[in-house]
């Protein structure tokens, strides 16, 4: 296997193996937070001591480093390991199997576009090692804090304008390639749901991205060429007035920021909900419920999540007509996400359900996703939202939406299609330990947050709040929630040892172990360089599970 | 391996891979430019004074740079029509406008700098040196696009030289709008 490859298949893999890495680091940070916060006075054992003097004392974790870490947390864990795991690796990997095709429609570019990715993480990872570190200014990065921030925060600018650029190479791709290259007979609307979801996803990076990277510009030009976009007059920095000449809006980079923001929240989902129906369909062995509502949910959803940004900046004041237009877009677009859940729980009504491994994985996402969703309503509105929005309730809510939303849908995927990619199975037992440690340490992190938030605990508090009298008392559920983390990394471990286990042991298995009838499912595993033998064609709609009259339960896509 | 759809168009989206692909990039590039008008419309509603562009900027300059650069599309444009071997001629010379019009650029700012007018002096050209310096920066890419495929042309044959040389010609099309619509807010107003 070359290391500069355009085999999309290779691609995939290098996005999967990069994006895990990030995500196992973006993990480990927040690892390190979480006992921070539980004993905020006590030497962190192991690792405090190999931090070194600029970031701890006396193993203690210092204010700069907490504030570092927190913000490249934030900004791995979306920018640089979720996304490119659901789209650079699910979408590169399958996008081509799933419609027929025999690779990405501009293979030279989908190889850039993952070394451009490569390149943006390692520049912004680099900040770490710069004076004053890395960025530390939230993953949101507002100005002006995050101007007169060191060093770290411009070495975020460029690996964000770099990672912009990829996003945009890979989404044209993805777009071309579901578009152009579907198999003869694979028409839109037998297109599986997963490919739906890849094709707004990509619309969605493409177009709401690129404010992202023009607002990087305008950072850079503040804090390199001392122009002031963002930073208002007479600012008073450390008590002297910052030497910019003013008229700036701080509230501008808010605007364009949560202009890619909003719409990064459907990224994240989108993939997730696509693999979840793939799986759901397989293990309930029969057709999706309301495919066609589905798609079109996913297609008001997508373009939806451009009318909705500000609802991130209620707390701004930016005056009442503003939060009412927003309040009401946020509000509309709850209900193509309700659409789409309710298919598939309803999917699962009378269907004899398979507890496979992916299975549970794609169960456990339902509730976990409806409790994120839900706890989101509140937010929506700018009176909840205002006492709500600085607390740790509102980081409860949109982790039940990533981590055990999004990322089961993604360890889903990855026990589902591993068999394709490799022509072995994941070892089932670990899978399941996998599973429900996860299930349990992630609760035991996200929800006390929601307690925590509600009784007014600030977020991204160093100490954890022990200088106010009235947060006294979270000692007890801080500590519970470290553990719980710790419980989730040891978890962890379960899947990491059956990944590379299973790559050299696992069961073999022939090519449609699942007794799936997607287009995959027809290559041979791990499929052959061009994919296919011949071009396939498509007789049927993606989800024929269970056709009365028909041999077996499942009939593929490329049978007549 | 054969990617479909390189050179011929698909029935029933009309068009080959490269043509859809650059209009994507177009898309995004509007985004992209997008914001950056609505930041500078926001930043000048809301300044207490905004300097008058024409009373700062060279509008003599620009003006001979705004029919540079239509030529390079003109040419561009011209080159779509014509085979491979012509097309690398035409791209050529719409290549050497395009540097034409980046001397004349590097002119202006040097005349700006030695005026004492820097990015820092006040928003209005913190946001005329941010969006000519993106736009420069599109020009460069365009030249390099133009050198990759005049290089090219004699290796991936006619039907493939047609169209990156129609790809091409969509995308001066755009870096000329772009330049359009910075001469007009910024030269103009």
């Amino acid at each position: 296997m070359r290391i500069f490859s355009t085999d999309h298949k290779v691609i995939g893999l290098q996005y999967a193996l990069t994006s895990l890495a990030f995500l196992l680091l973006g993990f480990l940070m927040i690892l390190m937070i979480r006992w921070h916060l539980a004993w905020p006075t006590q030497a962190m054992p192991l690792i405090g001591a190999l931090l070194g003097e600029s970031r701890t004392s006396g193993g203690v974790l210092l204010p700069e480093f907490y504030l570092q870490l927190g913000a490249m947390h934030g900004t791995i864990m979306v920018f640089l390991a979720v996304v490119p795991l659901a789209v650079g690796a699910f979408g590169n990997y399958l996008v081509p199997l799933m419609i027929g095709a025999p690779d990405m429609a501009f293979p030279r570019l989908n190889a850039l576009s993952y070394w451009l990715y490569f390149v943006a993480g390692l520049v912004m990872l680099a900040g770490f090692f710069l004076p004053g570190g890395a960025a530390a200014s939230g993953w949101t990065s507002y100005p002006p804090l995050a101007v007169i921030a060191t060093m770290g925060q411009t070495a975020w600018l460029v690996g964000m304008f770099v990672l912009v650029l990829s996003s945009m190479l890979n989404s044209i791709n993805m777009i071309v390639t579901i578009l152009q290259l579907r198999a003869p007979g694979m028409t839109l609307m037998r297109m599986p749901f997963f490919i739906w979801a890849m094709l707004v996803t990509s619309f969605l990076l493409l177009l709401a991205f690129p404010p992202l990277q023009a607002a990087a510009v305008l950072q850079l030009m503040d804090r390199l060429a001392g122009t002031s976009f963002f930073m208002p007059s007479g600012l008073v920095v450390s008590g002297q007035i910052a030497k910019s000449t003013g008229g700036g809006s701080p509230i501008l980079w808010q605007h364009l920021f949560w202009f890619l923001g909003h719409p990064e929240v459907y990224v994240l989902i989108l993939p997730a909900l696509g693999i979840v129906a793939e799986v759901i369909a397989n293990i309930t062995r029969k057709p999706i419920w309301g495919y066609r509502a589905m798609v079109g949910a996913a297609l008001f959803m997508g373009s939806m999540s451009f009318l909705v940004w500000a609802h991130h900046m209620f707390l701004t004041g930016m005056g009442p007509t503003m939060s009412g237009f927003f309040q009401i877009t946020t509000m509309i677009i709850s209900i193509p996400s309700v659409i789409i859940v309710t298919a598939l729980v309803l999917s699962l009504s009378g269907g004899s359900i398979r507890f496979t491994v992916p299975g549970l994985f794609a169960l456990g996402f339902l509730p976990m996703f409806g409790l994120g969703g839900l706890t989101g309503l509140p937010l929506g509105l700018a009176v909840t939202d205002i006492p709500l929005h600085d607390t740790y309730y509102v980081v409860g809510h949109f982790h039940y939406i990533v981590a055990p939303g999004t990322l089961f849908a993604l360890f889903a995927g990855i026990y589902y299609w591993f068999p394709k990619v490799t022509g072995r199975k994941m070892n089932d037992l670990l899978g399941r330990l996998h599973f429900w440690g996860s299930l349990i340490g992630m609760n035991g992190i996200f929800l006390p947050m929601f307690i925590q938030g509600l009784a007014g605990m600030n977020r991204r508090l160093y100490d954890g709040g022990r200088t106010y009298e009235a947060f006294a008392g979270f000692d007890g559920s801080f500590r519970g929630q470290a553990w719980s983390a710790v419980f989730l990394g040891v978890v962890q471990l379960f899947f990491i040892v059956n990944l590379f286990w299973s790559l050299k042991k696992g069961a073999r298995v022939g090519n449609n172990p699942w007794d799936a009838t997607t287009l995959e499912w027809v290559a041979t595993s791990p499929p052959a360089a061009h994919n296919f033998e011949g071009t396939p064609t498509v007789h049927r709609g993606p989800y024929d599970y269970s056709l009365p009259g028909a041999a077996r339960d499942f009939t593929p896509q490329s049978e007549r | 391996m054969i990617i479909p759809y390189t050179t011929d168009r698909r029935a029933d989206t009309g068009v080959t891979n490269v043509t859809m692909g650059m209009w994507l990039f177009i898309a995004s590039e509007v985004m992209l430019f997008g914001a950056l008008f609505s930041a500078y419309a926001l930043l000048s509603v809301s300044a207490i004074d905004w300097p008058s562009g024409r009373q700062t900027l060279s509008l003599p300059l620009g003006a001979v740079n705004t029919i540079v650069l239509i030529q390079v599309t003109a040419i561009a444009w011209h080159a779509r029509r014509s085979t491979a071997i012509k097309a690398r001629r035409w791209l050529m010379t719409a290549s050497a406008f395009a540097l034409a019009f980046l001397g004349l650029k590097s002119l202006e700012y040097v005349h700006e700098f030695s005026a004492g007018l820097r990015p820092a002096t006040n928003t209005f050209l913190a946001m005329y040196f941010t969006l000519t310096g993106l736009h420069a920066l599109h020009v460069i890419a365009g030249i390099a696009a133009n050198v990759w495929a005049i290089a090219g042309a004699a290796r991936v044959g006619e039907a493939m030289m047609a169209g990156r040389t129609r790809a091409l010609a969509l995308y001066w099309v755009f870096v000329d709008i772009v330049w359009l619509i910075i001469f007009g807010l910024m030269y103009l107003l």
